[in-house]
């Protein structure tokens, strides 16, 4: 999982203010969430710092597959166990016949479904971390007996 | 200097797949011929995490690499799936017990250089 | 909706979408039940003679000529085939006056067999959903031997009195050697010395009686025995890391059992591994009074020496199908079956099948082939192939052997 300090430590740390932002800790932060790119930072873009900006790309390549919400699957570590399907409370509430009983989804309202033997998001905007009135419920994360699932 | 380490099977998901898709792929090689040991003992045995290690009682030896576990301390005790290459190392000796000491298996270990043990070899020991 | 045949969970939620020679997409399978229905498209066997590809005629029929010559000879495996197919096999095995055994030897069969005699109380895995509040997994690690067992039954899923989320309604204890993934999601983690098991054991059933206990964290195994105490209704699920530890001291295992329902509802249900282990040893019981171990030599004898594990070092041949012994048992062991006349029923490329002296491929049972099997919990389920094939059941193959015996 990507840290703010990490990405910190890559930018080029000048307090110039071009991002809008104090100091570049602060963007860090912002493009950690993905609320500012790369782009927003002019100064990156200076030959001097190409190495630190390859290596940016690099740690943040991984953010770009997440959803609205943030959230990374990792297909590789995954069981396919379903617990995630089965805790996620918004599957619970669409879902009572088929997920919130341990089964496979019945309803298309479903966040998380398995299909093939892995994991899959599906409708991101049901999920409680999305939205103005989002709350950080870790239902999905807390049960996974593998970090297949992780929010950036 | 060898250290010794008291081995227990365990299943893990991973290797099983690999095995079910095929037993003679590097996969199922790569996920059976290795042993999970405690940070302690690899530094005992100076080894370090993917490095070989050679392990040998009365029943066999094989060669496999040795990672670093991620579990609280286990001094001495060491873990490996089922598969071929642990079961080269269960006692036969079973008596009245019927079950076999999978999650028994006592052995030296020592740091090794050679080449992990492949299945190829495993199958020329079931000729012979 | 499809069954999955890639453990005794037999989940009989699988949605499948084929296209030629492969699956376009899976739902609900977990990646162990993934791996069983892509094992379809690799490895396949063909029918062979010493090592040479044959007629599935001239194969079965040398497989027929070995049995019948065969002095001592040993039918094993069973675990992964129908109860149709079971049946035939307990029928070779009678004609054949041979001895027969399945995996349970040296896997659930002491529990099991307790189980099926009624001398542990038990349940099915629908009770655990709809009213346990306390699982207790024992040596077992279901997260990579039964991935959906805690999302589907024991765990997380709402059941009729279970209407709360997990963290609310249920625990979930683990008892263990090592931290495993399922150690890492339950509620309370105990971790215990190998051979601990006894111990354990013997400290929760003295702190029920009102001592203290002698073994472990005093303070938390106390906690541990309240949370036992509490329970409106309690599931333990033995593993093998249970089942190896007690071995001859089970007796301790049923102590603790009944002395929890002295004070709440404790059920047991073993974690079965393969899909119809427990199929085969229903039949057994009812066929024999004995679950496994079976000699048919000159009437019915039980015994040690039976066992798959005593037996491939006398027996001169042996049928082994749908099951690959030659990887999952000790290597001395192995290399006796290696050695000896060696008939393989199997769908797939296996050691064992490499070192046989006949091959057979079978339809892959719940994939390729119908029938029906008993879930790990007794409940039985019923299943259709969900692929074409022109390949013979287990059930077929062994019925051509016995009609050419």
């Amino acid at each position: 999982m990507v840290s703010a300090m990490e990405i910190y430590q890559l930018l080029p740390q000048a307090a110039c203010k071009e991002c809008g932002y104090v100091s570049c800790m602060a963007l860090a932060v912002a493009l950690l969430s993905r609320e500012k790119k790369l782009e927003d930072c002019p100064s990156l873009f200076d030959p001097k710092y190409a190495d630190k900006l390859n290596k940016l790309k690099e740690l943040l390549a991984p953010l770009e597959q997440a959803s609205e919400t943030g959230l990374i699957i990792h297909d590789e570590k995954c069981f396919g166990c379903a617990n995630c399907v089965v805790a996620c409370p918004v599957n619970v509430a669409n879902d009572p016949t088929g997920s919130a009983i341990g089964l496979g989804p019945k309803s298309d309202k479903v966040i998380l479904v398995i299909e093939n033997g892995v994991v899959r998001c599906l409708n991101p905007n049901e999920c409680r971390r999305f939205g103005p009135n989002r709350i950080l419920c870790n239902a999905c994360t807390a049960t996974c007996p593998s970090k297949a699932i992780e929010f950036v | 200097m060898g250290i010794d380490l008291r081995i227990i099977t365990f299943r893990d998901i991973f290797q099983y797949e690999a095995g079910k898709k095929s037993r003679f792929s590097p996969e199922f090689q790569n996920l059976s011929a290795q042993i999970i040991m405690d940070k302690d003992d690899m530094v005992q045995l100076g080894l370090k995490d993917g490095q070989n290690v050679c392990l040998e009682n009365e029943m066999s030896k094989i060669v496999v690499k040795a990672i670093q576990t991620d579990d609280e301390p286990h001094p001495g005790l060491a873990f490996m799936t089922n598969s071929p290459w642990s079961n080269q190392l269960v006692k036969d000796n079973i008596n009245d017990r019927i079950i076999p000491d999978f999650k028994a298996i006592l052995v030296q270990a020592s740091a090794s250089n050679e080449s992990v043990t492949n299945l190829a070899e495993l199958l020329e020991r079931l000729r012979h | 909706m499809a069954v999955c045949t890639g453990c005794s969970l037999l989940c009989e939620d699988i949605e499948v979408a084929l296209k030629t020679g492969a699956i376009e997409k899976a739902k609900n399978l977990c990646r162990k039940g993934q791996g069983h229905f892509q094992a379809l498209f690799s490895d396949r066997t063909v029918p062979s003679v010493e090592g040479g590809e044959t007629s599935l005629d001239q194969a079965i029929e040398k497989a027929a000529n070995i049995l019948m010559n065969a002095k001592d000879p040993l039918l094993y495996g069973w675990s992964n085939s129908s109860l149709e197919a079971q049946k035939v096999g307990i029928e070779l095995a009678k004609k054949l006056e041979a001895k027969i055994d399945d995996t349970s030897s040296f896997c659930q069969g002491q529990l099991l067999e307790r189980v099926l005699k009624g001398e542990l109380p038990s349940c099915t895995l629908d009770d655990v959903r709809n009213f346990a509040d306390v699982s207790v997994f024992w040596g077992a690690d279901p997260s990579n031997s039964h991935p959906r067992h805690l999302s589907r039954f024991s765990y997380y899923p709402r059941g009729s009195k279970r209407q709360k989320g997990y963290e609310e309604e249920r625990n979930c204890v683990v008892i263990d050697v090592r931290k495993s993934s399922t150690a890492k999601l339950c509620s309370d983690y105990f971790r215990i010395p190998p051979g601990g098991d006894a111990e354990f054991a013997e400290a929760i059933i003295a702190i029920l009686d009102g001592k203290m206990p002698r073994f472990g964290d005093k303070k938390r195994m106390i906690g541990l025995a309240s949370i036992f105490k509490k329970a409106d209704f309690g599931a333990i699920f033995p593993g093998l890391g249970l089942v190896y530890s007690l071995v001859q001291k089970m007796e301790i295992f049923e102590n603790l059992v009944a002395r929890l329902n002295d004070v709440s509802n404790y059920k047991v249900v073993p974690m079965v591994g393969h899909y119809n282990m427990r199929g085969f040893n229903e039949l057994m019981l009812d066929e024999t009074g004995y679950i496994n171990q079976i000699s048919f030599k000159n009437g019915v004898h039980h015994g040690s020496e039976n066992s798959v594990t005593m037996a491939a070092k006398s027996s001169d041949a042996c049928l082994v199908v749908g099951s690959d012994p030659l990887s999952a048992l000790p290597f001395v062991i192995a290399r006796s079956l290696a050695k000896s006349q060696l008939v393989v029923i199997d769908p797939r490329r296996s050691l064992t099948t490499d070192a046989a002296k006949v091959v057979i491929p079978s339809a892959m049972s719940g994939l390729e082939s119908g029938g029906k099997a008993v879930r790990m919990d007794g409940v039985r389920i019923s299943f259709e192939p969900i692929f074409e094939s022109n390949l013979l059941s287990d059930e077929e193959i062994l019925t051509r052997i016995m009609e050419a015996i």
